[in-house]
């Protein structure tokens, strides 16, 4: 009883606490600028615009209803997890703890800089690293065949909502919770080391008030059909809604592009950055799953494990063979 | 006939009730309670006594005052506790005037007979009476109770050492442990021939003498148990208004001090819930009226007693944790010196003064009836047998003639960082919590602003 009371509360946290993605607020706030765009640059009425962002075809399809169940059931996997999984302060407290053997560094080292400016730094340094850290982990998300196989579960949405931000495997929930913890404990270890107790996070509402700004400038429609694009300059600092909706690309030349999360610097400098280009010429998803439409939850729960069994499978399978011709070579060789 | 029968019957029946009234409701005092021993015919009414344990905390607070005279013949007199003794602490002073003047006015005892005999591992291995009278001995050598030369601050090894090695260890150890067993100091018997009280309501009063709270300590904030001890509040101390604090009841002492001084952070309840299990224990054998105490009611009695261990093992680990933040941060002050190449005589006395009792509780917390094994084995190997000197050098041991030997000392960075260790493992292990001096509660706070991730979401 008192887990399902638990429970209720952390899917209901989900849209009333400020950190989170679909805080209803920020869901307001990208349908306001959902309607800006398609009246003042789409040039639609109204009440055609508000028909579009509302559309019943989207929000009550195969693929968007799996987004929703994957959300409920996401929450308490996690719910359960979390408390297993190695926290932020544990890290931070063993790379504190690592610091003091380091020679050239001394605690507090910088601890008379002005608080307002270690603040900013902080605050800076903190959103910076987890950004880009989102990044790497995104590509290897798809470079790795055994990473893919987990991804893969994101990107068999075939039309985007807000929720499919949720659209995760529990495995990858949990790669991206230990990333967090970690570039978490990073900053703050490193910082507090350093600065000592003056450090402190610039926040709006207690969050991090670049993600906030992130947030309010309407990260929740990188997820959904409304493709709006930014100047071309913009979109080499910031990825914008299009920009991720074309990461999402059923087409060859869109795979492996922009793994951004806010910046789109990262894409930039290590060569996967793609402009947007018009939302109606995309077709979302995967090709397996675009053939066969299939959203059942039984594959995109197993399915993952099953294909990484298989992957291992076949990589032990190459490496006996090869030992097996190495070795016949050898025989070869002596017999000669 | 009847009638006085009818009379008797309406008074013990309204007696129960206005007892049990009084047990209900609002801070309780421990004490007076009624004699209960079958076939005491004295005129004694009240079985609480507990005179030798509060001899033994003047003699403490005396014995503490005097390290720094370097008089080993005065420091042996009270820590032998001999007759006519003055009392050197604590003493009246302005606004805070103290009933007695002399340790026999208070009641008789030594802090000799009471120590730990147990080895002393984080001293070289000597036993508890050893461990103090060296201690005592080397103190006599130096110059105010401390001693540059090895860093080693006496006055704060001695009294929080002894702290350990006699209240704590013969508290929980002895009265609230051996004696609590079935079959020693039986509740049908006088805890020894001739004595009003028994074996266990004797016992269990001596365990709440040697923990130092005041009778009436229930009745006060912690802040107000803090500024008795500090001899700040009269108003608080002087229970009976009599306009003097008597030492017997109205003095707060030692662990009840450190207690009082955690607990007003507002973090923890440590005094009040070890004053409260005294009396809560006390009552169970007092509501026994002589006779031995059935299944339930030990069992109700243990429960109090593990309350008090536990917390009075919880208040020692609050100080090992607090002074290890000190010494870390002595450290740091330390090292700000002498990369200017300043005068490090002060910062220097300050950073001795702080693992002296971070070292004095280390070892007090070692005498409690547990074995700490792994625990007990890292911290004493953490905080070393001496302080790290100036010159890295530091004390590792000591020759079976009392000399101390010194070797190379652990690196400054290591030492320093070992106080931090010292910190996490006083919470790994004992949880404590009002945890002052945390060098580590800034990185906590800011976790818990920053919140963890953990909805699977993909960006
Ligand atoms: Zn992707
Ligand atoms: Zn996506």
């Amino acid at each position: 009883m008192e887990i399902f009371s638990e429970y209720l509360i952390k899917i209901g946290n989900q849209f009333i606490d400020p950190k989170k993605r679909v805080f209803v607020a920020y869901i307001a706030i990208s349908i306001i600028i959902a309607l800006g765009w398609f009246i003042l640059n789409r040039k639609l009425s109204l009440k055609k615009a508000i028909k579009k962002i509302f559309d019943k075809k989207i929000f009550f399809s195969k693929s968007a209803k799996s987004d929703y169940k994957i959300f409920f059931i996401n929450q308490l996997i996690m719910m359960i997890v979390s408390p297993l999984l190695i926290t932020q302060l544990t890290i931070a407290t063993a790379l504190y703890f690592y610091f003091h053997s380091i020679d050239w560094l001394s605690v507090g080292m910088f601890k008379n800089t002005l608080p307002i400016i270690v603040i900013i730094c902080f605050t800076s340094f903190q959103f910076t690293l987890d950004d880009f850290s989102k990044y790497i982990i995104h590509r290897f998300m798809h470079r790795w065949p055994i990473l893919w196989s987990l991804h893969k579960v994101h990107h068999s949405a075939t039309v985007l909502t807000p929720m499919t931000v949720f659209r995760t495997h529990p495995l990858e929930g949990i790669i991206f919770s230990l990333r967090s913890s970690l570039t978490q404990a990073v900053s703050i270890s490193s910082f507090i080391f350093l600065f000592g107790n003056s450090v402190d996070l610039l926040t709006i509402l207690g969050v991090n008030i670049f993600v906030f700004l992130f947030n309010i400038f309407g990260s929740n429609l990188r997820h959904s059909h409304i493709g709006i694009r930014y100047w071309r300059w913009v979109e080499y600092i910031f990825i914008s809604p299009a920009q991720h909706q074309l990461h999402h690309s059923i087409a060859s030349e869109h795979h492996d592009k922009n793994f951004g999360a806010a910046l789109a610097v990262w894409d930039w400098l290590f060569g996967s950055l793609h402009h947007s280009v018009e939302y109606e010429t995309l077709e979302l998803g995967i090709e397996k799953n675009q053939k066969d439409e299939t959203h059942n939850l039984k594959d995109l729960y197993i399915n993952p494990f099953i294909e990484i069994k298989n992957y291992i499978l076949r990589r032990l399978k190459k490496l006996r063979n090869k030992a097996y011709s190495i070795n016949i070579k050898r025989r070869i060789f002596h017999e000669n | 006939m009847k009638k006085i029968l009818l009379i008797a019957t309406a008074l013990v029946f309204s007696f129960g009730v206005s007892k049990s009234f009084a047990d209900g409701h609002g801070p309780e005092v421990y004490g007076p309670y009624p004699i209960t021993l079958k076939g005491y015919d004295g005129d004694k009414t009240n079985s609480v006594k507990y005179t030798g344990q509060m001899a033994r905390q003047v003699l403490h607070d005396s014995l503490k005052k005097l390290v720094k005279t370097g008089d080993l013949e005065k420091m042996m007199a009270y820590y032998n506790g001999e007759d006519g003794l003055e009392i050197i602490a604590p003493k009246s002073k302005d606004g805070f005037p103290v009933m007695q003047t002399m340790v026999s006015e208070i009641g008789s005892g030594n802090l000799s007979g009471k120590m730990y005999k147990g080895a002393i591992p984080g001293w070289g291995g000597l036993t508890g009476p050893e461990t103090l009278e060296h201690m005592m001995q080397k103190a006599s050598e130096v110059e105010g109770g401390f001693d540059p030369d090895t860093g080693f601050d006496y006055t704060q090894l001695i009294s929080k050492f002894a702290m350990g090695a006699v209240f704590y260890n013969q508290a929980v150890n002895n009265y609230l442990g051996k004696k609590m067993k079935i079959g020693e100091k039986p509740n049908n018997k006088p805890y020894k021939d001739g004595a009003y009280y028994t074996g266990k309501e004797h016992s269990w009063d001596e365990a709440f003498g040697y923990w130092g709270a005041p009778a009436h300590s229930l009745t006060l904030s912690a802040e107000e148990n803090y500024n008795v001890a500090k001899m700040k509040d009269l108003a608080a101390a002087d229970y009976n208004g009599d306009g003097v604090v008597d030492l017997y009841s109205e003095m707060l002492y030692a662990h009840a001090y450190y207690a009082s001084s955690y607990d007003k952070g507002g973090k923890t309840n440590y005094l009040a819930t070890v004053n409260q299990a005294f009396i809560d224990g006390r009552k169970v054998i007092r509501d026994a009226g002589g006779r031995n105490l059935n299944f339930e009611e030990r069992t109700e009695m243990l429960a109090a007693r593990d309350t008090i261990r536990e917390n009075w093992q919880k208040v020692i680990a609050e100080s090992v944790f607090k002074y290890a933040g000190s010494t870390y941060k002595d450290i740091v002050a330390l090292e700000t010196i002498m990369e200017a190449n300043g005068d490090t005589t002060d910062a220097f006395r300050k950073y001795a003064k702080h693992w002296g009792e971070l070292k004095g509780f280390a070892l007090a917390l070692q005498c409690g009836p547990e074995n700490l094994g792994e625990a007990a084995v890292k911290m004493n190997r953490m905080m070393g047998f001496g302080p790290v000197l100036l010159n890295a050098s530091q004390v590792v041991g000591v020759q079976s003639n009392g000399n101390f030997i010194k070797d190379q000392a652990q690196d400054w960075g290591e030492f320093k960082l070992h106080m931090l260790k010292i910190q996490k493992l006083m919470v790994d292990e004992f949880g404590v919590t009002a945890r002052a001096n945390d060098q580590l509660s800034a990185m906590e706070d800011l976790a818990s602003t920053m919140g963890s991730s953990d909805s699977a979401e993909n960006d």
